[in-house]
């Protein structure tokens, strides 16, 4: 088992060119806000979205959200520079391609917290593998910084045109989730993503489309991911947390196997048809702890929504 | 036949070349180019007879305006090329790809016939196709092994089979982890991924028109644009299966349109529900209860998709001209030599 990780289950992407959305951005109980630089912001709108950039980054923190930023590594050194202030938790790099360009990136951030002042290797990156050669490209660029923190497709399927097939799928999509799911758990990284089905495109879907393809990506390995909507937050929380039955099934097991063995009868336990090993039982308990992460991560955001100042988990 | 502009593949017919009659023939049946076999349908004792008959039968295989193509044999790589690289071959197939530096030597072969043989520096094509475990190894260094390697596919189909040990024809994709290692190879080169979605095939028919086309149909919306067979009556099925319909031709100009009024505001993209669109405008969405659902997203990507539709709309309807015209000229000929 690695380090624990904090919850990110639900990274809500607002374009900071729309101030509106902005300040709205907080009140949809994301875990991680992502104001974008990259997307979603017109390319003549980016100079002044830039410079509106460092104001927004504590207040988006008010309901107890970490705040990242989404920057095009082909404007690397500007969107940087209007990014890394304090208040910054991390970077999310859209079509991430080369280990190279992943370097320069931590070495700009690192010459940014350095003059602002705040703690060296504090900024985490997020690396977006959204083209061809990016994902051929994967474990090397995965494996390029200390700072990366998870991996995901972004908006491959958009940037790949990786179109419906007739059974609902997208296209080559089966293929390059469980890619990405296998090199970055290599690369002791987090898998970002779901299993979003036609007519889900570009991380856009209807609420329930989005529980239904978080619920499938957790299945498969994802920790949390992506949206567009503010309707889309709730459902990718819901669907990255462990259900309340999954969650007693865990502690029965884990408590069916303690006493087993407290008892000293047997190695082997088994419970309904099952032979329960002691990976399965690490398994549950993983399960168990990560309930209790996210309630843990829940009850911070309700304070913080109510004003309670309590300790980041 | 070959030229700089890209060729279009959407249908062609694997003949073995030691059958004349299906040599002869075959340029009726408008496709868009014919590969003639060297290798599978071609009995060992053959190969000889095989390569000798390829200059002679390309004039023959162009006469319907078709492109004409040469599969030859992996292990006698080098005695098939200098028999077959000869003008007006558009493409050599070469089976079994395994390793770069076989591409590489391929090149290197093709380049020197080139220039003895008065073609156009760079004209011919390789077809690497994967078609073994150690070709899907290798599949990004066969792929970047040489420019002429334009499109690029394989890793599933009758030798891939043989060589995993499975079962063809089965209502399941066996090969996920193949063809995405090669279609992933293929778009990081930049080259044309020769891909298409599984559908099942559990009977292993290659003569039926309803399944050519449902095959070609799901490849274009999905955004291929090759295809192939080995039976005259899948042709017509994938030609028509390849071509947008009038409704998609309509409806990527309504995207063009919509995108154009929204690259005037500072939004980058924008959700239409089409069902409030008026079902008599010019151009339009498709209909509501298409595939495409009843809200649309208009943005960059969407534009550029409907630009792609178009142009490869232009481009079917220009190559099915040529054929015509190709094939009006054999007719018009043929009347003017057989006595009246």
């Amino acid at each position: 088992m690695t380090a624990p990780s904090p919850v990110r289950r639900s990274w809500l992407l607002t374009p900071i060119s729309h101030p509106d959305r902005v300040s709205n951005a907080p009140s949809a109980g994301a875990d991680v806000i992502v104001l974008d630089l990259a997307e979603f912001v017109a390319e003549p709108d980016k100079p002044a979205a830039r410079e509106f950039l460092r104001d927004c980054l504590v207040p988006a923190k008010s309901t107890g959200a970490e705040v990242f930023v989404q920057i095009d590594p082909e404007l690397m050194l500007a969107d940087l520079t209007a990014a890394v202030w304090p208040g910054l938790d991390g970077i999310v790099v859209t079509r991430a391609e080369t280990p190279e360009q992943v370097v320069a990136i931590d070495a700009i951030i690192s010459q940014l917290e350095s003059r602002r002042g705040m703690s060296p290797g504090s900024v985490e990156m997020v690396l977006s593998l959204e083209t061809a050669l990016g994902n051929h490209n994967g474990f090397e660029v995965a494996t390029a910084s200390s700072r990366t923190w998870g991996l995901s497709l972004g908006r491959a399927d958009l940037v790949m045109d990786l179109r419906p097939e007739p059974s609902g799928e997208t296209h080559l999509m089966q293929y390059l989730t469980q890619r990405l799911v296998t090199l970055a758990s290599a690369a002791g990284t987090v898998p970002l993503g779901a299993w979003w089905r036609f007519p889900d495109r570009g991380l856009l879907a209807t609420p329930e489309n989005t529980l239904a393809a978080a619920q499938r990506g957790r299945a498969i390995g994802f920790r949390g991911s992506f949206c567009i909507r503010d309707n889309q937050v709730r459902p990718l929380n819901a669907g990255f947390t462990p259900s309340e039955s999954e969650v007693a099934a865990a502690h029965a097991l884990c408590e069916v196997y303690a006493a087993a063995i407290a008892s000293g009868t047997s190695t082997t336990v088994s419970v309904d048809e099952r032979v329960l090993t002691p990976d399965i039982v690490a398994q549950a308990a993983n399960t168990i702890a990560l309930a209790d992460a996210c309630s843990t991560r829940d009850r911070f955001k309700a304070a913080a929504v109510e004003g309670i100042p309590i300790p980041v988990p | 036949m070959a030229s700089t502009t890209r060729r279009l593949k959407r249908s062609g017919l694997t003949m073995p070349i030691v059958t004349p009659r299906f040599i002869n023939n075959a340029w009726h049946r408008g496709c868009d180019y014919i590969n003639m076999d060297l290798e599978d349908s071609v009995p060992p004792h053959l190969k000889d007879v095989a390569r000798n008959l390829v200059r002679e039968s390309i004039p023959v295989v162009n006469k319907g305006g078709a492109d004409a193509v040469c599969r030859i044999n992996h292990d006698l790589m080098e005695a098939d090329l200098n028999a077959v690289v000869w003008p007006g071959l558009m493409m050599v197939n070469y089976p079994k790809a395994e390793y770069g530096h076989e591409i590489e030597r391929m090149d290197a072969i093709i380049t020197r016939l080139e220039a003895e043989r008065g073609i156009r520096p760079g004209a011919v094509e390789i077809g690497a196709n994967i078609e073994t475990a150690v070709g899907v190894a290798n599949a990004y260094e066969i792929v970047t092994a040489s420019p002429r390697v334009r499109d690029f596919g394989g890793a599933s189909g009758y030798d891939m089979s043989r060589d995993l040990g499975v079962e063809m024809f089965v209502d399941f994709d066996q090969f996920v982890y193949g063809k995405g290692e090669v279609e992933l190879a293929a778009r990081a080169a930049g080259r044309e991924p020769r891909a298409a979605p599984f559908t099942p095939n559990i009977t292993g028919s290659v003569s039926d028109p309803d399944r050519a086309f449902a095959e070609a149909d799901a490849a274009r919306k999905c955004g291929f644009r090759i295809g192939g067979g080995l039976h005259p009556a899948v042709v017509e099925p994938q030609i028509r299966g390849f071509a947008p319909s009038d409704d998609e031709v309509s409806d990527a100009r309504w995207v063009l349109q919509e995108y154009r009024k929204l690259t005037r505001t500072g939004d980058t993209w924008v959700q239409i529900d089409v069902s409030q669109v008026d079902r008599e405008a010019s151009p339009r969405p498709m209909a509501a209860d298409s595939y495409l659902g009843r809200h649309r997203v208009i943005d960059g990507y969407e534009a550029a998709r409907a630009e792609e539709l178009l142009q490869w709309q232009s481009l079917c309807q220009e190559r099915d001209r040529e054929k015509a015209e190709a094939m009006d000229r054999v007719r018009a000929a043929e009347a003017a030599e057989s006595p009246s």
